[in-house]
Order: C-alpha cells, then sequence, then structure tokens
C-alpha cells in the first residue's frame, strides 16, 4: 500500500516536471564557438569532386584570407553525415549534393548554398552490348547508383521520364551500392548490369572493351547542373561576416588556381586522394569537368525533387536557399531572364532554348 | 508466485514510463535541435503512421524473414556440427580452429566478400546474417553437451538407449539450458547482422527492403522521428519474442524440469 502511494507521488512529480523543464529550455547552444571569426569547422566529403575544397586545404588559402583563423576540417562519407553534424552545431560548412541539402532545407534546417563547387560529368555505363538507350533495359537488370534520392538516381528518373514516359519506370531496377562496390560487380558482370559512374571509377570501367557508355548526365537533366555545393550554417553566416567572406574569397582562388594550373593541381591533388597523378590530371580535364562557383540547375533540380516527392516545396525564389555571393552572380535581369538565370532550370521541349 | 510477477512488471513499467518522461523532457527544452532529438510524441506518431500505413509491418515482417531463414539454417549446422564434433575428435578440433578464425570477425567486414561471392541479393544478407550467428551457436551447444553429467548418459545407456536415441532422449534435454541461451544470443546477433546489412544493400532484388533499408531512408529523409519509430519497432517485436516465445519455453521445459529457477 505504501509503496503504491510513493509510487504514484513520484509519478506526479515526474510528469510536473516534464511540462516546467520542458517550458524553460535554451534555444540549440551552439557547440561552436563562431563569435568573432577565429574559428570555422568545414566539412567535406571523398573523391575529386571536392578539389577545391582540397586544394584550398593543402594551400592554406583561407589562412590568407583570414590571419589567425582556425580551422577545423572534418572527412564524412555521406551528405546525411554532414547535415547531421551541421544541424546540430558541430559543423560551419559542408560540401553535399543538391539531394541532402534540399531535403534538409525542406525540413527547416538553417542553412543555404554559399557557393557551388562545380559539374562533374556522370555518365551510365554497361558491359550488355545490347543497351543503347534506358528503354533497352529488361526487368532483370540492375542499374548501381550511390544513394536514393541521389542525383544519378534523380537523372535516371528523369531518362525515365522523357524517354519511357514514366518517371518510376526504372525505380524496380536501381541498387544502392557505393561506387567502389559497383565497379567491382559491373567488372564481375553478374548481378550488376549498369553503373551510374563517374571519374576516376569510370576510367577503370571504360578500360574494359566490353563496357560502353550508354548517356551521360547532362543529355539527362537537358543542360548542366552543379553537383557539389557548399553549403554554410545561417548562424556562421550571420555571427562570422569575416571567416564567411575569407572562405567564399579562399574558395574562389582554389578554383581559379585548379582551371589555370591542372597540372600542377593534379601534383597536390595525387596524394590526397590515393590516386595517380596521371589519373587525377586525367579526372580534372575530362570532359564535362567544371570547377565553378556559380551554381546552374538548381532550380531544375529543386522542381524535379518535389514532383518526385523528396521535397514538399520548391524555392520561390535564389534568396531563400542561396546567400547574396550567390544571388549577385546569378543576377537578376529586368524584361527577359539572363543566360544565367536560365541556366538554373532544366531544358525540355516546353522552355525551349 | 502470481505476486512476484505482477510487482515485476510493475516495475518495469514504472521505469520504462520514468525514462520516456524524462526524454520528453530533454527533447522539449530544445537542448538538441529537434529535427535531430525528436520528442517521444513526434516518435509515436510516427509509429503509428507506419503502422497503419502498412510500411513499417511490412518491413519488419521482411527483416524477421531473412532472421528466420538464417537462424533456422544456422541451426540446423550449428547442432550438426556440434554433434559430430562429440563424436569425432577431428570435427571437434577443425570447428575449433575455424571459431578461433572466424568468430572474431565482423559479419560486415566480410561484406566485400559477400558481395564478389553471393552478389548483392539476399544471399549476401542470409551468409552475413549466418556468419554472425552460427560461432556463438556453436560454442553454445558445444558447452552445453560437454556439461552434461556423466551420470546422466549412464542411466541412458542403463535402460539401452543409443546412438540417436541416445541424443534426443537424454542429451538434448540435459543441455537444453545451455542450447536456449545460444539461441537467445543467436537472435540477438541476427538482428545486429540484418539491421547492419540491409543498410548497405539496401533495396536490392526490387523489394521493399527491411527494417534496417527503413532505417537508412528515413535518415536520408532527415526524418529522424520515423528512424526512432523503426527502432521501436524493433524493440516491441524483441520484448514479444522474449516474453511470448522465450519465457514460454523456458517455463514448459527446463523451469519445469527443475534444472534453472
Amino acid at each position: 500500500m505504501r509503496m503504491k502511494k510513493y509510487t504514484v507521488i513520484l509519478l506526479v512529480i515526474a510528469l510536473l516536471g516534464t511540462f516546467v523543464l520542458g517550458g524553460c529550455g535554451a534555444n540549440n547552444p551552439s557547440k561552436t564557438t563562431n563569435k568573432g571569426g577565429s574559428k570555422i569547422t568545414i566539412a567535406l566529403q571523398f573523391g575529386l569532386a571536392y578539389a577545391p575544397v582540397q586544394i584550398m586545404k593543402e594551400k592554406n588559402l583561407l589562412e590568407k584570407y583570414l590571419p589567425g583563423v582556425e580551422i577545423s576540417w572534418k572527412q564524412l562519407g555521406t551528405g546525411p553525415a554532414i547535415r547531421d553534424a551541421m544541424v546540430t552545431g558541430q559543423v560551419d560548412v559542408g560540401f553535399m549534393g543538391i539531394s541532402p541539402f534540399l531535403i534538409g532545407w525542406d525540413k527547416g534546417a538553417e542553412w543555404k548554398i554559399a557557393t557551388a563547387a562545380g559539374s562533374q560529368p556522370l555518365a551510365l555505363v554497361t558491359y550488355k552490348d545490347n543497351i543503347k538507350k534506358v528503354s533497352d533495359f529488361s526487368s532483370t537488370d540492375r542499374i548501381a547508383t550511390p544513394a536514393v534520392a541521389s542525383i544519378q538516381q534523380m537523372l535516371l528518373s528523369m531518362t525515365a521520364e522523357k524517354e519511357l514516359g514514366n518517371p518510376r519506370a526504372l525505380d524496380n531496377l536501381m541498387v544502392s551500392i557505393t561506387h567502389p562496390d559497383a565497379v567491382t560487380s559491373l567488372l564481375g558482370k553478374k548481378d550488376v548490369t549498369a553503373h551510374f559512374s563517374s571519374p576516376p571509377y569510370i576510367f577503370q570501367e571504360l578500360a574494359d572493351q566490353d563496357v560502353h557508355q550508354v548517356l551521360n548526365g547532362e543529355e539527362a537533366f537537358g543542360g548542366e547542373f552543379t553537383f557539389i555545393f557548399g553549403v554554410a550554417t545561417n548562424k556562421f553566416h550571420d555571427t562570422n561576416p569575416p571567416a564567411y567572406a575569407a572562405f567564399v574569397a579562399a574558395f574562389n582562388e582554389a578554383i581559379s588556381f585548379i582551371n589555370n594550373n591542372p597540372q600542377e593541381a593534379a601534383k597536390i591533388l595525387a596524394p590526397v586522394n590515393q590516386l595517380s597523378e596521371a589519373e587525377t590530371y586525367k579526372s580534372l580535364t575530362w570532359n564535362g569537368t567544371n570547377y565553378c562557383s556559380t551554381p546552374s540547375g538548381i532550380i531544375g533540380l529543386a522542381e524535379f525533387m518535389k514532383t518526385s516527392g523528396y521535397i514538399s516545396k520548391v524555392p520561390s525564389n535564389l534568396s531563400e536557399i542561396a546567400f547574396e555571393n550567390v544571388e549577385a552572380a546569378v543576377g537578376k535581369r529586368y524584361g527577359e531572364m539572363s543566360a544565367i538565370e536560365n541556366l538554373q532550370l532544366r531544358k525540355s521541349e516546353n522552355n525551349g532554348q | 508466485m502470481a505476486n512476484k510477477s505482477k510487482s515485476a512488471f510493475y516495475q518495469k513499467a514504472l521505469f520504462v514510463l520514468i525514462l520516456m518522461l524524462l526524454w520528453e523532457t530533454v527533447a522539449r527544452m530544445k537542448f538538441f535541435n529537434p529535427s535531430v532529438f525528436p520528442s517521444v510524441t513526434s516518435i509515436i506518431i510516427a509509429f503509428l503512421k507506419g503502422v497503419s500505413s502498412g510500411l513499417l509491418v511490412e518491413k519488419t515482417v521482411y527483416s524477421l524473414y531473412l532472421i528466420l531463414k538464417g537462424l533456422i539454417l544456422s541451426f540446423l549446422a550449428a547442432f550438426l556440427l556440434s554433434s559430430l564434433a562429440m563424436v569425432f575428435r577431428i570435427v571437434e578440433n577443425i570447428l575449433d580452429i575455424l571459431n578461433s578464425i572466424l568468430h572474431p570477425l565482423p559479419g560486415i567486414a566480410l561484406l566485400p566478400v559477400a558481395i564478389l561471392w553471393f552478389g548483392i541479393g539476399e544471399g549476401s544478407i542470409i551468409f552475413i546474417i549466418i556468419h554472425s550467428v552460427l560461432w556463438p551457436m556453436v560454442v553454445n551447444f558445444m558447452t552445453g553437451f560437454k556439461t552434461i553429467p556423466r551420470i546422466h548418459l549412464d542411466v541412458g545407456e542403463n535402460i539401452g538407449l543409443k546412438g540417436f536415441h541416445l541424443l534426443w532422449g537424454v542429451m538434448l534435454p540435459a543441455s537444453l539450458p545451455y542450447l536456449l541461451s545460444g539461441i537467445k544470443i543467436a537472435w540477438a546477433r541476427a538482428w545486429r547482422a540484418v539491421i547492419a546489412a540491409e543498410m548497405v544493400f539496401g533495396a536490392a532484388s526490387g523489394s521493399a527492403g527491411g527494417l534496417g533499408w527503413h532505417i537508412y531512408m528515413t535518415r536520408y529523409m532527415f526524418d529522424m522521428a520515423g528512424t526512432f519509430a523503426a527502432l521501436l519497432a524493433i524493440i516491441i517485436v524483441g520484448i514479444l519474442v522474449e516474453e511470448l516465445l522465450f519465457k514460454n519455453i523456458e517455463k514448459f521445459t527446463v523451469i519445469k524440469w527443475g534444472m534453472t529457477i
């Protein structure tokens, strides 16, 4: 009897505590000490798509624009991993594809695009001779993409929509495998019949004489599109303007360096990416590679993500998803849209151009 | 007896309730970002949504199907190997060295090997489950067989039991506590293996995938409440199996025979 009375009292106190304590709460104390320009945490993933970030790091460019800055570099495996770190305040600037960025933005993450990193040549390759177009795939074929809702999967959906009339027509054929495992499977010629690949993996695949390319990313999208973006938290941008500005300047210089000195860049990047200098140079200068801080294809990708159901709304204005330097690079033309503004859309039969 | 289990239930329920309240408090204080630390209410809503739409149920059933397949195959293999090891010294030695080599390897570490041998379908996942589960089972079965009191076997032989009849009538019941413990460990290990493997192999073979895949997807879609709802599903299945299956098997065998309390 006494036990029961104490139990009830304990429960009532606990319940009251929940409501009282729940009301008073710190509003998301950030873990980065960002007041005043001395510290910045940058996260990137693996591969040459992140070359400008790697150059920025190797050549200490950020320190040039912000002397005395303390930089913390983190290398993570996936976009969602970087997203989690940024949302919990552990990372200020993270590099990822459009997918994790927009999905986060759609669900209320307070971040925006600080810069584009560039476009990469993505291509669908297969070892099956008879497959020349997407419509040649049968239900037993398997197409490897790095992740669900990845840009590669979206490009396949776009192609399916264009050539088969149904964006979901290839859904059952797609399997999620990392690039290295996909290369092994494809060259083993067992389960995986096709792979949406990119350099340097595509070199290994195309070296096999049975393997040929079916289509490339730009054909699927209908134009150029940025592959990786540099995303910054609103908090970082708002509370640390000098560091933000220094980051943008240093990043631009890194891109300029790669574009003007590909050979020297290859020498610096080869050990970082565990490739030979020759392979690195080949990747940096492969047809379709474009390191550029101005974005392209953002609106087109966002619209496709909405119709595919990955996000619930499309940004009505670039300012919703990008900081002022990106807006300034795209501009706003009165009268007819400018070429750069048009670049953000997909070129389909509908909007001509 | 009845009083003991009743107060045990209340104590456990109270503890869980207080944990939930603590969680809800931390979530409401917004100490962590709500997108990554969802409140208990949002998790429950996500769970109910998943159950009513059938999605969570479908994924749970698929994962369970893979686990059962792996467990049954492993059980048969473990039982066969352990029995043979009791009869033939050489089998015991081989089993011992295999165990030393393979048991320490985490199932997920064999992923690249699995892809090469079994491709990217169900086969690889079953392979990883069996690898994670076989060795603890073998260890437990062997211990169970070896610790059968000599006197039980003598009595069995005295009344004329031999070979298979001795196995079924004496050895199996006598080693049952260890067998059951081996199966319980295997069940927990199988869950770990299937969730980890599904996260990597994903929805290969065009099927809807299991709970591991669901956890991967909800994480990608930044739906933490959905991730926790999937974890909740695993917890509920675990509790159900423990309370309804294992406890009852024990009640009607080892507890009834007085081998354990």
